[in-house]
């Protein structure tokens, strides 16, 4: 076995091992799991069914409310024609519901509706409530303006707005969700880049201050350990993300079979609705239809995991470089708080601009932070997910990248090299560019 | 037959000049004492003989031509600065460091397995690095630096850290191993092991080698020429006979009518002609001659100055 082959076995198998790489590896998708399935039970567990009784002197609804053929109603209507007040809540004969309602024929002209509950019902049994009563007496107001049932429910279906590129037409625009599931890649490549980067950073100062580096560098060239080193982290990083994803499949696979099989398909349906807020329910795709429509249609997965892969490796290499400097110019942990900031800064930078560009694909930001080696990995998903970016744009931006990575990890080695050497002290930014220069 | 030659080696750091046109020669199979004060530039000639680093200008020979990068695997370095990973096994460790050094999965079991019955210490195998003591870690990095069976073996302070006990078994172990033929150069600050176990040295100081040679040839380049001599007598007689001839340069009596005299022979004198000045006057018991000890030499070398006067220059500025 080569050399090198040497070093990046050993750095990966000491890793791998540690306890605290089995731990997280299978800890973090089973967490998602555990909370994904908690969210769903308590979800279930909170729907208790109320009782709506609608106090309705005037017979407007005719003690009919439509409900629909799938759906899983979080509450049933009962009607009386009796008209309720306060002192009769409490009567016997009316223990029994949650919820009272009046309605009379003023409430069509002033438009308020009260009621009263005992308990008060979560947000979505309260929309479910509202939406049927609320549909119910606009379809006896157009009843009573002279308009046919289904004249009015034809009136009253909402458009769906559909906004196409110029030069793209025919495929309905849901660039801003793409991008959105672009961004989540963005995320997830900044994460991994502090995190794997920065156990290079760590294992050179480990080297470092055991003093083990100057045995190892008799044997085998500093370019060659700090390689090792990076390529190492790296395939422990792609290993971690392998297993994530195999294991998430399976855990989403399992929790599908065996606990949401028997529940109704609408119910999920309904709290995926109750937990995204009113004003935001808006810029989301216009129904269900359309997020899965997103999610298995409109992005291209095996385009964008590639990508994914491909720009990870190249802010990978890019930053371990910039990092194996950090680690190798300091002497202690303490040290390396200080050294980091020239390199952290740049990275925060993107991170942020990676949120700004939300929505703006095409801006003068999103296509220069595409570009640019520091920041490509992080922004150019984002827009590729968008669909805004032309295969040329993506290919002089992985040139861009692997160009810079050969410089900075070419820069990084000479650095390296005299800097592990260096006991005692912390190097300055000033001592790091004379031994660049070197 | 020569082992090692270094040729003309400059060494700069920006701007510092670490070693300045050092040219030394080793023997094969002789043990080569690489001597200075800290900061000499031992560890950078050190590390440029390990290609470490490189030197800005000279050449590195090794066994007659110029050295290369395989050579590597022919030479074991014990560094100044030492340590292993901490929560590596013992045996996992000496594997990989045995195998950065060539050797074969199957070569380097047989060979850790002898070593570590030599040592004594087959159940440390699976202990991790941070669960033994420092003169067990210690023990360890030895044998790193020996599995291999290294032609030439480069031990940087190999004594420092080590404690009386370890430090004897790691010489008698540099003595067994000069014996089977390896050439071992080493550097230290411990001028009685370089007495014990070296067969030629070198001394720098401030990037410049100073001397250079067989211990012997060395302590015959800085030979006073002083001689101690115990009779039986007068001291009072026996200065008084030197006259301009010879300095005293110490003396002590022994009993009532014994003494010892550190006599300096000065204008080409022979010690025939000092016992045959001193004859007359007393009864000569024996006759020595005092050599420079290492610990001399080295501080000769480095201070301008003999050890006695540095010493004497140590007690005033403590008077003052």
């Amino acid at each position: 076995m080569s050399k090198i082959g040497l070093v990046i076995g050993r750095e990966y198998s000491s890793r791998v091992k540690k306890k605290s790489f089995v731990v997280l590896t299978i800890l973090v998708p089973v967490l998602f799991g555990l909370l994904g399935f908690a969210a769903i039970w308590f979800g279930m567990k909170e729907q208790k069914h109320f009782k709506v009784l609608v106090s309705d002197p005037d017979d407007i609804t005719k003690a009919k409310i439509f409900i629909g053929q799938n759906e899983n109603p979080p509450a049933t209507f009962y009607f009386t024609g009796e008209e309720l007040g306060p002192e009769d809540y409490e009567r016997e004969d009316l223990k029994e519901y949650d919820i009272f309602i009046g309605i009379g024929k003023n409430t069509v002209t002033n438009k308020i509706i009260r009621g009263v509950y005992r308990e008060e019902p979560s947000l979505n049994t309260e929309r479910y409530i509202t939406n049927k009563l609320e549909t119910r007496l606009e379809e006896y107001w157009a009843l009573d303006k002279g308009m046919s049932l289904e004249k009015y429910r034809e009136i009253k279906q909402s458009f769906r707005f559909v906004l196409t590129d110029i030069e793209d037409q025919g495929e309905a625009d849901t660039r801003a969700e793409r991008q959105a599931v672009g961004f989540g890649f963005s995320v997830l490549i900044f994460v991994f880049l502090m995190v794997y980067a920065g156990q290079v950073m760590r294992g050179v100062l480990e080297e470092k201050t055991s003093r083990v580096v100057e045995i190892i560098v008799s044997s085998v060239k500093p370019f060659q350990l700090m390689m090792g080193k990076i390529i190492a982290i790296g395939l422990v990083g792609l290993t971690q993300f392998l297993i994530w994803i195999i294991l998430l499949t399976i855990i989403m696979i399992g929790v599908q079979s065996f606990f949401l099989a028997d529940i109704d398909p609408a119910a999920i349906q309904a709290m995926g609705e109750a937990q995204i807020p009113g004003e935001l329910a808006g810029s989301m795709p216009g129904n269900d239809n359309a997020a899965a429509q997103l999610i298995f249609e409109q992005i291209n997965w095996p385009l964008l995991l590639t990508l994914f892969l491909i720009y990870f490796i190249g802010g990978y290499l890019l930053y371990a470089g910039l990092f194996a400097i950090v680690g190798a110019a300091a002497d202690s942990e303490t040290d390396t708080q200080q050294l980091i900031i020239p390199v952290m800064i740049p990275l925060m930078f993107v991170y942020f601009v990676s949120f700004s560009i939300l929505g703006n694909p095409d801006g003068p930001a999103a296509i220069w932070g595409s570009q640019i080696p520091f920041s490509s990995p992080i922004i150019m998903l984002q827009r590729v997910a968008a669909g805004t970016v032309s295969v040329w744009e993506v290919v002089i931006s992985l040139i861009l990248l692997a160009g810079t990575f050969v410089v900075t990890t070419y820069l990084a080695g000479k650095v390296y090299r005299t800097g592990i050497l260096m006991y005692g002290k912390k190097a300055s930014w000033k001592e790091i560019f004379k031994w660049l220069r070197h | 037959m020569e082992m090692l030659r270094v040729e003309n080696i400059v060494k700069e750091y920006s701007g510092h000049r670490a070693l300045d046109d050092i040219s030394i020669t080793t023997k094969k199979g002789e043990i080569f004492g690489l001597l200075g004060p800290n900061g000499a530039g031992k560890t950078s000639l050190i590390r440029i003989i390990n290609q470490i680093t490189g030197p800005d200008e000279g050449k590195v020979y090794l066994e007659g031509r110029e050295l290369k990068r395989s050579d590597i695997e022919s030479i074991g370095y014990l560094p100044e600065e030492r340590g292993l990973y901490k929560k590596m096994t013992v045996g996992d460790q000496v594997m990989y460091f045995a195998r950065l050094k060539g050797l074969s999965k199957s070569e380097a079991k047989k060979k850790i397995e002898e070593w570590f019955e030599k040592f004594d210490i087959s159940s440390w195998r699976d202990k991790k690095v941070e669960e033994l003591s420092k003169g067990m870690a210690q023990k360890i990095q030895f044998i790193i630096t020996v599995l291999h069976e290294p032609k030439l073996l480069i031990l940087d302070e190999p004594f420092s850290g080590f404690d009386p006990i370890n430090a004897d078994i790691i010489k008698k172990e540099i003595l067994q191993l000069k014996k089977k033929g390896t050439s071992i150069m080493l550097s230290t600050h411990n001028m009685n092991s370089v007495e014990e176990v070296c067969d030629s040295i070198a001394l720098i100081n401030h990037a410049k080698l100073l001397v250079e040679g067989s211990l012997k040839e060395v302590k015959e380049q800085f030979r006073t020429h002083t001689y101690a001599i115990q009779f039986k007598g007068m001291m009072f007689g026996f200065a008084n006979a030197l006259f301009s001839n010879f300095s005293l340069e110490h003396s002590e009596q022994i009993d009532e009518e014994r003494a010892v005299a550190h006599v300096k022979l000065l204008k080409g004198n022979t010690l025939n002609d000092l016992l045959k000045t001193v004859l007359p006057v007393v009864e000569v018991e024996g006759v020595n001659e005092i050599l420079p000890t290492m610990n001399d030499i080295f501080i000769q070398s480095v201070t301008g100055k003999s050890a006695v006067e540095t010493s004497q220059d140590k007690k005033g500025g403590e008077n003052e």
